[in-house]
């Protein structure tokens, strides 16, 4: 076979029956792996949440990870935040003509790997090539359904006065990763993306209580960006305190040289929970035996007063709103 | 009007110093700054070093508040 | 929260007597203070005011058409700090300009645009060199650097300032100045000490919460006696000499000129061009840049808020045309703009609360 993606392999004939073969049937082959034009599933009575995302990422590959495993786990992610059991998902490949084949390779081991460490199984797929320029190197589009669990009412509207907030983890790796993954700054740093599937973190917290109101995972715009969605979907206003956010050194480090803000860099394997403050202890220990968030921390809580807004508990005992995000992030020298 | 970073000195070559803060490390010019050395801390602005730190903020702080 | 800020912050909290306006002239200072939430500590009868240090925000309009005319007509790879890339010029910001094809690009370092150059050489690389005296070393480093690589494909848009004519101008809109300890890191404090003589307080401070809140402090004590006076808060990076190698550097390559100033007009001599002996790495020279007036909304007040003269609040489009996602005005794109940490940080009077 080629040792490059080409246009024939998406023609539909020979090639790409050889490219599905060997890439990614060798990979995703499970008995509800579909040959037809659709999967046919067995669907349990109950509560079903269903949901997609397309993953554009420049660099394809980075410490910690790559584009395949980023598709798996923002789908799976998204189904576990409903409370939901991720059970099936599709996948949707637009690769450039002559995209290495080792890397595509690479790619659908790493989509193997996190499915089967999410508990997850790959239904259908589908492969594209579009012409040399016409997509950045490759683009993934996952689809998947869960079971939302009986015990499970959550969405972004039930945050409510006296809940704490938690976050599974230390904040802004996944986008700072890829900041230092671009080389355009010419920082060097220590640095691996957060990204990972975390249902069975969902999971150990429905096993100490149901009484969970918002579960949101902080992707693009980081947790900054959630909290503003939380606080004006439910009304609420949300106060931080600002030395108790986790962030890694070298994130610091990084945004320091940047002018930039960890709350708004993208997260990849981080959870926003909002509970009720007398579950946040049990919540929080059983977080911390979980893999992916050993450094889980509770970082604020839901106000009555400044709804709509977040507000920040600083370093000098002061208040300060924290600023809204706006725009691409762009590093300042003022 | 100038975000300046307080960085380690790691090493210094030929009017270039490698800096670190908090694990995340850059090439800046050492130009404007004589005989600087590995350990020494900097104030970095725009990829240049443009002063040397002599103490940390909490000691000149300290030092200050006793002046008044 | 440490003794030390607790002390200040007991200094602070527990003024009253005469009304005092204190000026954050650097933007940076600005930024940091609604970072830290100093402004909801002050009481009513100590006022700050956002001062013009920083330097996206007194950029004229002009400024920025030239840089979207280079990019644009001249073709030109036009590298820049990030916090210019949004600025409104007359027709277009260089975001705009990036969208219909100019080649942008972010840079950390003048530095960075010269190795830009040095490896894409059949490309005309413009540095855009903007800020004060602590910017301007590194542009000059870039200049004398791509002229010892030899590069005739390197050029920078000078619009460097100079902060003494400025604070002479600003003399009577503020009651103290909180001086830009990065700017003084490379001048040194010789011209306070002036400052002081003309009757002008001030300190120069530091930026961490430590800093700032010691700073406020000595400023809030030494004003007690109504003497003029001037103290160095920053004393870990700022040397009464300043740094000589960079002061030799600008002096070696660049020389003093007239600036405009967005909002306070032409200030004499308080600009920086490069000197004949650099002229080749000269923008404006090499492309023969006509000469440019940029157009600024009439309705921004951004002049007014430099001055101290007014609030952002007070201006009309403030918050409503103008926001941190569509700016009219140039103190509402950058990130320490007076105008955008007002509206992000909520004129730092809606946090109320348990302080």
């Amino acid at each position: 076979m080629d040792n490059v993606v080409t246009l024939a392999h998406g023609a539909g004939g020979k090639q790409t029956s050889e490219l599905i073969d060997r890439v990614f049937k060798a990979h995703f082959a499970n008995p509800d792996l579909t040959a037809d034009d659709a999967a046919v599933l067995e669907v349990e009575k109950g509560r079903i949440a269903f949901t997609t995302d397309g993953f554009i990422v420049s660099p394809f590959e980075f410490n910690g990870g790559n584009i395949g495993k980023l598709s798996i786990c923002g789908t799976v992610n998204d189904l576990s935040c409903m409370g939901a059991k991720p059970e099936y998902l599709t996948c949707s490949f637009v690769i450039e003509e002559g995209f290495p084949m080792d890397k595509l390779e690479e790619i659908a081991a790493a989509m193997e790997k996190t499915a089967k460490e999410a508990g997850v199984v790959i239904a259908a797929g589908d492969t594209k090539v579009a012409g040399k320029g016409q997509v950045d190197k490759i683009f993934i589009t996952t689809t998947g359904i869960g079971r939302i669990m009986d015990c499970a009412h959550t969405s972004g509207a039930f945050a409510k006065p006296g809940d704490a907030v938690i976050v599974t983890g230390d904040v802004g790796r996944h986008g700072c990763t890829i900041l230092v993954a671009r080389d355009e700054y010419g920082i060097d740093a220590d640095v691996s993306s957060d990204c990972a599937p975390l249902w069975a973190n969902v999971k150990a917290m429905y096993d100490v209580t149901d009484d969970i109101h918002v579960i949101r995972d902080a992707t693009r715009g980081g947790v900054g960006t959630v909290l503003y969605e939380i606080a004006g979907q439910s009304n609420v206003g949300i106060r931080l305190d600002q030395e108790k956010i986790p962030v890694d050194d070298a994130v610091r480090g990084v945004c320091g040289m940047l002018g930039l803000e960890p709350l708004y860099l993208a997260c990849e394997g981080r959870l926003v929970i909002f509970a009720p403050k007398e579950k946040a202890e049990d919540i929080v220990a059983a977080l911390r035996k979980c893999k992916n968030s050993e450094n889980a921390a509770v970082i604020g809580e839901v106000t009555s007063e400044n709804a709509g807004r977040v507000v920040m508990t600083t370093a000098i005992g002061a208040q300060t709103l924290l600023p809204q995000p706006t725009g691409e992030l762009l590093p300042r020298i003022c | 009007m100038c975000v300046g970073l307080s960085a380690k000195v790691v090493s210094v070559e030929e009017g270039t110093a490698v800096i670190e803060a908090g694990g995340a490390k850059r090439n800046v010019s050492a130009d404007l700054i004589d005989d600087l050395e590995p350990g020494d801390y900097v104030m970095v602005h725009a990829g240049v070093a443009i002063a040397k730190i002599t103490d940390d903020d909490e000691n000149e702080a300290a030092e200050v508040m006793k002046g008044i | 929260m440490t003794e030390i800020i607790e002390n200040a912050r007991e200094i602070i909290t527990g003024y009253s007597g005469r009304h005092l306006r204190i000026m954050e002239v650097c933007g940076t200072h600005t930024h940091e203070i609604f970072r830290l939430g100093i402004r909801s500590l002050l009481p009513e009868d100590v006022e700050l005011i956002s001062g013009p240090g920083c330097p996206v925000c007194v950029t004229p309009v002009g400024y920025i058409d030239e840089a979207v005319m280079l990019a644009l007509e001249k073709g030109a790879v036009v590298c820049t700090f990030g916090d210019l890339i949004r600025v409104p010029g007359t027709e277009m910001s260089l975001a705009g300009a990036r969208s219909k094809g100019a080649d942008i690009r972010p840079v950390y370092s003048p530095l960075d645009a010269v190795d830009i150059a040095s490896q894409e050489r059949d490309k005309q690389v413009v540095f855009l060199a903007v800020g004060f005296e602590t910017t301007t070393p590194s542009a000059c480093l870039a200049v004398k650097r791509a002229k010892k690589l030899g590069l005739s494909n390197f050029s920078i848009l000078t619009a460097n300032k100079t902060m003494p004519n400025a604070y002479r101008a600003l003399m009577g809109s503020a009651d103290a100045f909180l001086y830009p300890g990065h700017v003084n890191a490379i001048t040194g404090t010789a011209i306070c000490e002036e400052m002081k003589e003309l009757g002008v307080s001030g300190v120069v401070a530091g930026f961490t919460a430590n800093e700032l809140m010691t700073a406020l402090a000595v400023t809030i004590e030494k004003s007690k006696t109504g003497e003029p006076f001037f103290e160095n808060c920053y004393p870990r990076v700022v040397k009464a000499e300043g740094n000589i190698p960079a002061q030799k550097l600008m002096a070696e390559v660049m020389t003093p000129c007239d600036s405009e100033w967005r909002g306070l007009g032409v200030i004499k001599m308080s600009g920086m061009a490069l000197r004949e002996e650099y002229a080749d790495f000269d923008a404006r020279k090499k492309f023969a840049l006509p000469a440019v007036t940029g157009r600024a909304n009439p309705a921004c007040r951004c002049g007014e808020v430099l001055q101290g003269k007014c609030k952002p609040s007070d201006c009309k489009v403030f918050g409503k045309v103008c926001t941190p996602e569509h700016p009219v005005g140039a103190c509402m794109v950058s990130n320490e703009g007076a105008c955008s940490a007002y509206y992000q940080y909520g004129g730092g009077n809606i946090i109320k609360g348990d302080n």
